[in-house]
């Protein structure tokens, strides 16, 4: 696996057209279908997995689970913290070209920081780019 | 592999700016837990989505973290 040093910024250039990016969003809210397993919030050090959530999802079937913040609005409208359907809103608007039909979600808090770097990160983009190979990932936090 | 093109949105600009995003957007005054606005905001939220894409066409600013304010989020 290539490693990227650590004084780099990852950085790839956008090259193309917006209008027919597909763009994908990978989020460390927690979010996750709920007909998946739950990240474990028992777990002191943090739940190191991370779940997709098919393009195609309604959000009425997704919710959070997360411990470290306040995640009622979200409860009430998920995206506030995973824009799902204002991403829709922008490929039928013709902003971007498509909904990516695969998203990530993980838990972003953990105690186990170098296996978060070296470990769950490299998986969910290697997923990313193998699966679905989005032209953007829109990253977010909660 | 070829890397894909990525703009993070965070409202922890002081802890992303330690990771070094490729791009970044930081919607002001937003809080935790409100990444892309308030509920029931769905053009706020849009707005602040296809603001974040925009850092994508516009000149690069690699590890730059761009502030903007959203002054209909309303007090934090």
């Amino acid at each position: 696996m290539t490693q990227i040093a650590r004084r780099c910024i990852p950085f790839t250039p956008f090259e193309g057209e917006l209008a027919k990016a597909s763009v994908a969003l990978v989020t460390a809210a927690g979010v996750h279908r709920r007909d998946q397993p739950a990240f474990n919030i028992a777990d002191e050090l943090g739940d190191l997995t991370f779940r997709t959530i098919g393009g195609d999802a309604a959000t009425a079937d997704l919710m959070v689970t997360h411990h470290h913040y306040d995640h009622a609005d979200a409860d009430r409208d998920l995206n506030v913290v995973f824009p799902l359907d204002a991403l829709r809103d922008l490929a039928r608007d013709g902003v971007i070209g498509a909904v990516a039909p695969e998203h990530v979600g993980f838990m972003g808090y953990t105690m186990q920081l170098r296996r978060m770097y070296e470990e769950t990160a490299p998986e969910i983009a290697a997923r990313v780019n193998q699966e679905s190979r989005p032209d953007v990932v829109v990253l977010s936090g909660g | 592999m070829r890397g894909i093109s990525t703009v993070l949105v965070t409202v922890s600009p002081e802890a992303s700016r330690q990771m070094r995003p490729p791009r970044a957007l930081h919607p002001v005054p937003f809080k935790v837990g409100n990444a892309f606005g308030r509920p029931s905001m769905r053009e706020l939220q849009t707005r602040v989505l296809r603001d974040a894409l925009g850092l994508l066409t516009g000149p690069p600013r690699p590890g730059e973290i761009v502030d903007r304010e959203y002054p209909e989020y309303g007090a934090p």
